[in-house]
């Protein structure tokens, strides 16, 4: 008897659960206060300026597409997104393919004192970015660092890390990579430890060697661990602007000026139409990047 | 592979990138130790022991400041995110109401949206409502962030509906069962949000950059950013020394708070960062 009471509860609450009650919209009512606030008002607001040109005072005047046409046929706007690629081209393959060797050696089950090299490993991770960045400027400097320092010990002559075209932009690199690997490396191990030991086991009976295992088995298992992390990371360094602003400026000759850092400088010299323009092209490529990205390494079964 | 014990080469692999991604943490903070003039002309020692370089920098630079309003942010945003979020994951994990797949597409729509198309208007925004260098500006916008809320609404479905119905007979209101049943449920996934949620205020630079330019009001990172180009801008001088030894300084102070969370906390930081992979 007891029993059925408390049935009937419980269906009472289940069926009130499906009526339309205000609870529900009070909880998530913050979220759209918020997003309609600072979130759809501004991005409104932000397309119509697109198309002015509008210096942060005065009248703004009406140009139809023209921030649009003088982006497109800037060579400026084009290099920044040029450094861009170049950036990730410096980046994401390595770091997938570095953080993939690492996530395997960690997923060892037998790997004594995993813990202390995973906590090693995401440490860089946990730093403020900005803090990091300074250390790099003292680090490479080219008159006083402690790379060049060590280069001049082993009677290797010195380097412009930040101060030449040619290094610039792979010194930035390796500070992205050495902050974010570790997550990296956490993302993909995740992955592995999400692959069934069985399957395996099933290799190795089948005779199967331990690179062809690794090839076949794993990296087709965790596609989809390297999939956002490609999508994660492409984001993120099309969007890099806290490296190049603290620790180059964008310099040399505008070597390291990145989509991210171009965008800014329409701030910072008041041109705000065009800089508007510019973040909506930005989010029209970044997207067009994640979804080629999803495409390309979706498993192959549920390509139709 | 969960067969062979891993070898000699397998654990000097990964002794060297553990070597190579804590060292530079390690010499930021024992560098900043160090006699000024000493990091220059043998950065690689290791001596004696000063702390004139924090001395110089806190006469020099608003650091206290910065740490103060990185602290007010942290508490007020910090706060939004952790009573609103919850509460949001909840309603979409727990409820059904009319109109409720379409209000979650928009909130997973907005984890797309790249943040750096919104500094721009939100600037505007900003100095429309003249809200350019105060809190509100630094606080208010991604206060209750869509992607915390998807996690959470992750976190709260896998809580089994007799217990809320358990709550909800035992006469607690709507957000009664919130408070009483799916909080202390969810207390380890809370722990990951909240060091999750700290780190990513506390590091925040790109929208504080942009929303504060007047000492008063700027975070840490940007008053540590403003030390930088100091540097940057102004190479020449005898105090070239002084002032990377204030550089150092200022990162180490500041990289500090979030390492020792980091150590006391790793299991729900990592948590936490692998419950941002489910969303792919």
């Amino acid at each position: 008897m007891a029993g059925l009471t408390a049935t009937t509860a419980r269906r009472a609450a289940i069926g009130s659960r499906r009526l339309p009650r205000l609870s529900p919209y009070l909880f998530i009512a913050p979220f759209f206060v918020v997003f309609a606030a600072f979130g759809v008002y501004p991005l409104m607001y932000a397309l119509r300026l697109s198309f002015t040109r509008w210096r942060g005072a005065g009248e703004a005047t009406w140009v139809g597409v023209g921030n649009y046409v003088y982006l497109l046929t800037n060579p400026d706007f084009w290099a920044s997104l040029g450094n861009s690629a170049v950036m990730w081209l410096l980046i994401v393959p390595i770091q997938v393919v570095a953080g993939l060797g690492a996530a395997v050696l960690l997923a060892n089950a037998r790997l004594r004192l995993r813990g202390l090299f995973r906590v090693a490993f995401i440490a860089p991770f946990v730093t403020p970015l900005v803090a990091m960045a300074q250390v790099w400027i003292v680090v490479f400097d080219e008159d006083y660092g402690l790379v060049n320092h060590v280069l001049g010990l082993v009677g290797l002559p010195a380097v412009g890390w930040l101060t030449s075209t040619a290094w610039a932009k792979p010194t930035l690199a390796l500070l992205f990579l050495w902050k974010t690997t570790g997550f990296a490396i956490i993302i993909l191990l995740a992955g592995l430890q999400a692959v069934p030991g069985a399957v395996y086991e099933a290799a190795s009976i089948d005779g199967a060697s331990r690179w062809r295992q690794f090839w076949s088995l794993t990296v087709p298992l965790v596609r989809r661990s390297i999939a956002f992390l490609v999508v994660v990371q492409t984001l993120a360094v099309f969007q890099m602007f806290a490296e190049p602003y603290v620790v180059t400026e964008g310099g040399p000759y505008g070597s390291t000026t990145t989509a991210g850092l171009y965008l800014y400088e329409h701030i910072s010299a008041s041109d705000l139409g065009t800089g508007a323009a510019n973040s909506f092209l930005l989010v029209l490529l970044v997207f067009g990047l994640s979804l080629g990205a999803v495409r390309l390494l979706r498993p192959k079964e549920e390509v139709s | 592979m969960k067969q062979a014990r891993p070898g000699p080469v397998q654990y000097a692999v990964l002794v060297l990138l553990a070597i190579a991604f804590l060292y530079p943490i390690w010499w930021a903070l024992s560098s900043s130790l160090k006699p000024a003039t000493e990091i220059i002309t043998s950065p690689l020692s290791v001596g004696a022991v000063t702390l004139d370089n924090y001395r110089a920098m806190f006469a020099d630079v608003p650091i206290g400041t910065g740490f103060v309003n990185t602290a007010l942010v942290l508490a007020v945003k910090g706060a939004m995110t952790m009573v609103f979020c919850p509460l949001a994951g909840y309603a979409f994990a727990k409820y059904t109401f009319p109109g409720k797949n379409a209000l979650f597409g928009v909130v997973m729509l907005t984890l797309m949206l790249p943040t750096l198309v919104l500094i721009i208007p939100l600037l505007l925004e900003m100095s429309a409502l003249g809200w350019v260098n105060t809190y509100q500006a630094l606080i208010l916008p991604g206060s209750v962030d869509a992607f915390s809320i998807f996690w959470m609404r992750q976190v709260i479905a896998a809580i089994p509906d007799e217990l809320l119905d358990a709550g909800r007979v035992d006469g607690a209101s709507e957000f009664g069962v919130f408070y009483r049943v799916v909080i202390p449920v969810i207390r380890p996934g809370l722990v990951a949000l909240a060091v999750l949620t700290t780190m990513n205020i506390y590091n925040d630079f790109v929208w504080p950059v942009v929303a504060v330019n007047d000492t008063e009001h700027q975070t840490l990172q940007v008053v540590l950013s403003t030390l930088a180009q100091n540097v940057t801008g102004n190479r020449v001088g005898a105090d070239f020394a002084t002032v990377w030894g204030e550089l150092l300084a200022a990162g180490s102070i500041a990289m500090l708070p979030l390492l020792v969370i980091f150590i006391l906390l790793q299991r729900h930081f990592i948590s936490g960062i692998l419950a941002g992979s489910v969303k792919g």
